[in-house]
This record gives C-alpha cells, sequence and structure tokens, in this order.
C-alpha cells in the first residue's frame, strides 16, 4: 500500500514538473498554420515529432509568438558556408539550412544587441584563447599531453564550453566534434559571425527572463578563479535573492525592469540593464571601473573591444584587456554608480567603493612586489624551464589567477568572505611563501630540489 | 539709321545668336550625356568586361535581375550608384567607372578576390538606390510582425546597419557560385 501511495506521489510530481515546462507529448501532434510560409509550417510539424524538444521551447517563445519559426533562423543562402541539406525534408529543394545560427543571422533583427556585444570583452572569450600561445599550450600540451588522440579533450570538455571555439566544419558541414557543441560565448562561426547569443539565452526559447536570472552567468562566472556566482551568493544582494527571487517579475519590457520588479540586483541588473536613466546595453564591460582579472589590475581606459573588428580583417587578436567605456573607466564608474543609486544613498555608494577601490590598489601592491621577484628569478636563470613545474611560477600563477582575483572581485561585489579569507589572507599567505622561495634561489644562485 | 545704331543692333542679334546657339549646343550636348548615362548603367554595357560576367549571370536568376512574376529588372547602377542627389549619382558613376576602366585596362582583374569584396557590399550598395524603388518600405513592413522587428531599428535610426548587411546575396542568386575561381 505504501509501494503504492509513494508511486501516486511520484506520478503526480512528475506530472506537475512536465506541466511546468510544456508537454512535450502534445508538442508531437502540433499543427501551425499562423503566419508562417508553406516551408516554415513543415519544418515546424516535422521537427515536432522529430525532435519536440526544440519545438516546444520554440512554442514557448516570443519568436513563436512573431511567427518566427525554424527556418527563418535556420536557411542560409547556399553559398553560405554553413549551407547543407542534411535534412531529409530539404534534400534536392532550393532550400539550405545550418544546424549552426550565428550572430550574423541575429542581428538582422537585433542588429544593436550583437554591436553592443561585440563591443565587450565576451567578444573576444574564443578568439583569444587562440591568439595565446599560454594558453594553447596549457591545453594541449601541459593538459593534453601532446597525445595525438586525446589533446584536443581539455580544451573541447573544459575551456570552449564557456570561451567558445572557431568552429570547423567536416565535409558534409557538419561541426567537428573538436569544435561543437559547446555554449563557449565567444564561439566563432564558419560564416563569420562572432559570439553566442545561447549563452544566456538558452536555445529554442531564447528567454530574457533566463538571460536577467544569475544563473545564466553562473554556468561560467564559477569556481577559484572567478567564483562570481559564490560572490553573488555571499553578498546581501545574493542574500535577498536567494530568500524570495523565485517570486520576483523578470519578464518586463527590456528597459521597464526596475526596482519593484525585485528587490535586489541580479548580474544583469547591475552590468546590462536599463535601470533609472541608465539604457540597456549587452556590452558587459562599458560599466566596469578596473580589470581586475589580470594580473595587475588597471583602468579600463581602452574604449571598445577591438578583437571582432581585428577578426574581420583576418587577424586573430587578444583583443582589448582594458575594453570598457569609451570615455573612458570615470564614465564607467559614474555609471555603475548610477545603477546602485536606484536603491542606495550617494553615501552608501561612495562608500563603498572607496574601500573597494583600496582593496584593488592594495592587491595591485602585492602583484607588483610578487611580480618582481618572478622577474628578477627569470633573468637570473633561477626558474624552471618547465613553468609549472616551478613552486615559484604556481605561487605567483595562484597569487593573481586564483586569490588576487577572488579578492579583487569579492570586494567590488560585496562579497566579504571573499575579499577576506579566499582572497587577501590567501594573498598574503602566498607572498610570503613565494618570498622564502625568492630569497633561497638568490642566496644560492640555484633551484631548490 | 546711323552706323553706329546699325552696328549696335547687329552686335545684339550676334549675342542673341550665341546664347541660342550656346543653348542648341548644351541641349545636345547633354542629351548627348542623358544618353551616354544611360546606356551605361544596365547589364548589356556592364558586362562588356567580361570580369562582370559572373554577377550577371547570378543577377539573371534574382528576382532583381528580372526573374520575378512581372520581369521587371532592376538596372546595375539602380543598387550600385547613390541616389541622393544627382550631383553624387554622377560623381560615384564617373569615379567608380574611371577605376574600374583602370583596373580592367592596366590593372590585374583576375587577381579580385570577389568573395573577401562580398565582406563589404555595403560599400558599393546603396540604401539610397534600395530605397529609391522599395518607396513604401517603411509602410508595408509594419504590418508583418517578422519585417516590423527587423525594419524598425532601421527607419528609426537606430542602427548603422545598410540594406545588404541584412539582405546579404540580394540582387545576385547564389553569387558566391558564379564568382568561384
Amino acid at each position: 500500500m505504501l509501494k503504492r501511495i509513494l508511486f501516486i506521489f511520484l506520478a503526480l510530481g512528475l506530472t506537475a514538473f512536465a506541466a511546468n515546462v510544456g508537454d512535450v507529448t502534445n508538442v508531437k501532434t502540433l499543427k501551425v498554420n499562423r503566419g508562417l510560409t508553406d516551408a516554415g509550417k513543415s519544418c515546424v510539424e516535422c521537427h515536432a515529432k522529430m525532435t519536440p524538444g526544440h519545438v516546444n521551447d520554440w512554442k514557448e517563445s516570443r519568436h513563436g509568438h512573431v511567427g518566427v519559426s525554424c527556418i527563418d533562423c535556420h536557411s542560409v543562402k547556399k553559398d553560405n558556408p554553413m549551407a547543407a541539406q542534411n535534412c531529409k525534408g530539404i534534400k534536392g529543394t532550393e532550400i539550405f539550412v545550418s544546424a549552426l545560427v550565428s550572430p550574423k543571422t541575429c542581428e538582422r533583427c537585433h542588429p544593436n544587441e550583437v554591436k553592443e556585444f561585440h563591443q565587450s570583452g565576451h567578444a573576444r572569450a574564443a578568439i583569444q584563447v587562440k591568439a595565446k600561445k599560454g594558453m594553447q599550450s596549457l591545453m594541449q600540451h601541459f593538459e593534453g599531453r601532446d597525445h595525438k588522440d586525446f589533446k584536443h579533450s581539455p580544451e573541447a570538455t573544459g575551456c570552449m564550453q564557456c570561451h567558445g571555439s572557431i568552429i570547423k566544419l567536416d565535409k558534409d558541414k557538419r561541426p567537428t566534434a573538436e569544435t561543437w557543441p559547446n555554449y563557449g560565448i565567444g564561439n566563432v562561426y564558419p560564416d563569420g559571425g562572432v559570439g553566442n547569443c545561447k549563452s544566456c539565452h538558452s536555445g529554442h526559447k531564447f528567454s530574457i527572463e533566463e538571460a536577467r536570472k544569475p544563473a545564466a552567468c553562473a554556468s561560467c562566472h564559477l569556481g577559484p578563479d572567478h567564483p562570481d556566482i559564490e560572490i553573488y551568493n555571499n553578498s546581501m544582494h545574493g542574500h535577498i535573492f536567494n530568500a524570495e527571487g523565485s517570486k520576483w517579475k523578470y519578464d518586463s519590457a527590456p528597459d521597464a525592469w526596475e526596482p519593484g520588479d525585485y528587490r535586489a540586483p541580479t548580474c544583469a541588473t547591475c552590468h546590462m540593464s536599463g535601470i533609472g536613466d541608465l539604457k540597456t546595453t549587452h556590452n558587459v564591460s562599458k560599466r566596469l571601473k578596473w580589470n581586475i582579472w589580470a594580473p595587475i589590475s588597471k583602468t579600463r581606459d581602452g574604449g571598445y573591444e577591438t578583437v571582432v573588428a581585428d577578426y574581420e580583417n583576418g587577424k586573430i587578436t587578444k583583443g582589448n584587456a582594458l575594453a570598457g567605456h569609451p570615455k573612458g573607466s570615470k564614465a564607467a564608474r559614474s555609471e555603475m554608480e548610477q545603477v546602485c543609486a536606484s536603491c542606495h544613498t550617494k553615501t552608501h555608494t561612495k562608500n563603498f567603493f572607496t574601500m573597494a577601490d583600496k582593496h584593488v590598489k592594495l592587491y595591485n601592491t602585492y602583484a607588483t612586489d610578487a611580480k618582481k621577484m618572478i622577474d628578477e628569478l627569470t633573468k637570473k636563470g633561477l626558474m624552471h624551464k618547465d613553468k609549472w613545474s616551478d613552486k615559484a611560477f604556481k605561487i605567483w600563477y595562484h597569487l593573481w589567477h586564483h586569490e588576487g582575483r577572488r579578492m579583487r572581485q569579492g570586494a567590488l561585489m560585496g562579497a566579504p568572505d571573499y575579499a577576506h579569507w579566499h582572497g587577501v589572507f590567501e594573498v598574503q599567505q602566498d607572498i610570503r611563501e613565494l618570498k622564502l622561495i625568492y630569497d633561497k634561489r638568490i642566496k644560492s644562485g640555484k633551484i631548490e630540489d | 539709321m546711323s552706323r553706329n545704331t546699325e552696328k549696335k543692333a547687329k552686335s545684339i542679334w550676334f549675342i542673341i545668336g550665341i546664347f541660342v546657339l550656346g543653348g542648341i549646343i548644351g541641349l545636345l550636348f547633354s542629351f548627348g550625356v542623358a544618353v551616354g548615362v544611360h546606356k551605361t548603367s544596365d547589364d548589356k554595357f556592364c558586362t562588356v568586361c567580361h570580369t562582370m560576367q559572373p554577377m550577371a549571370d547570378s543577377y539573371y536568376l534574382d528576382a532583381h535581375g528580372g526573374k520575378n512574376a512581372n520581369g521587371v529588372q532592376a538596372k546595375c547602377v539602380d543598387c550600385h550608384l547613390p541616389h541622393d542627389s544627382l550631383a553624387n549619382y554622377l560623381f560615384e558613376k564617373a569615379r567608380t567607372g574611371l577605376h574600374d576602366f583602370r583596373v580592367q585596362n592596366f590593372g590585374d582583374p583576375k587577381s579580385i578576390d570577389w568573395e573577401e569584396k562580398r565582406k563589404h557590399a555595403k560599400r558599393f550598395v546603396f540604401d539610397t538606390g534600395c530605397m529609391s524603388c522599395h518607396t513604401n518600405l517603411e509602410n508595408a513592413t509594419t504590418g508583418n510582425t517578422k519585417a516590423f522587428v527587423a525594419h524598425k531599428e532601421y527607419f528609426e535610426k537606430r542602427t548603422d546597419k545598410k540594406c545588404v548587411e541584412c539582405h546579404k546575396n540580394v540582387g545576385h542568386h547564389i553569387l558566391g557560385d558564379y564568382i568561384k575561381k
């Protein structure tokens, strides 16, 4: 009897779950007759049987509402590098499609979103990985062991899932396993499109609600090197979100999503949203004063990101590490202060940033001193040839790439545990350890065993 | 009549004559220019150079090249010259014409990478050209949900995208197949 009751509960639970995401079995016999061409209709109806999950997502989307269907985004001209007929329904017809959809397609209707994205640091995510020798050798040589079969697995399963890849096609115009599938934000598509809208607005729903929730950012902005979701959870903003965020409103129109719809900001609120007098932007770098990912933080006075223009001119570059607000870091900070002003007093905001900025500058003193030691050891030949075997190098790497980022990001996003215990406390431990090794090597003139 | 008044009358006729003659020559000249401008505006003239044959071939298979219900053709210059003012139209015609003449006769037209050139199609396809035929596009697309969203940013001047940046291949059906080396 107990088993039966449990089974009934389980079945009810599953039904409730299915009702939440849309009943996929209903989708399988979907007939649509509104606003679509005959070809467009046949895609939807056939794919409702073949890939009901896709069609179910689309049915829930704004695209579905305005009559933008499969063929509007997936059809390409025959001479597009991605054009294929790997689908029975269109084989031999004049219709060519691509499973991959590049931002070049999205920008036909969303030109400003794509343009702003290209002006942001997100745009360089994949291309810079190709441009940086250190990253290539870490993935393929150190981690992949230069293995003839396995050397690409570290980047395919790891790096490119967030960074994106330069997607290659096989002779049937299908993407290769080494470069796809991924949800990396900086993907480069064979048609030259750069970026990946689906990173935050997952397909085929492309939901604004989803992108406004911290989960959209959290799948990449986490972990020891940039624990941004952990930082958010540690902050008062995250505290309020976790307590009651499930009841907030996330589907207000762009530029009209304001306090009241929510009681605390999510990532998107501060970094992208049109709040108060500010306009919405898909340039996540625009409201940032510092680059707090770099070994030594500088203010972002480099204008817009440059990597896409470089790529269009045939160059793979590291991009612009100081990309930010076109009018410089002061303007960037003032925009961020405008965000804060929707909820906080001027004194609150000024005081907060005064101390957070000091924490960044304090970090810079550590990093400058540590870098000096590393440079001197390198100059005197007192570093291992294989840097990943070198104790001093590893400490330096963790100092800036892990502990130092936590210290700075924790401070600027109001996360005490990361600013302190996972941050400055670890940094001061690191530099002491590094100093001991440095003194030893300088004194003895050789690398310790 | 004194000789002086006779002389005066003669010179007045002479001046009138110059103006009339000048007018006639001017008219003939502008007629010639108009005919010239007209004759050098379509596929027949442009394909005098074989370099342009792939562009013409792909154009014939496109709606703009006559493959449409009414057989109407847009001429090459309807898209490839600016239509904002007559002066700019003629200036651009002369500039591109001289450039093409120079490259065709003294350059190496075979070395041109057409695929590369297509990437910046917006430099040689002019929105003012598109809009001089598609005069009612703004109104026509407000009733169509898909086209409305796509064209709204354009007509409200919130994007600097040009027509051909979204409407790739417009005017030349599968151009890529024709310009392959």
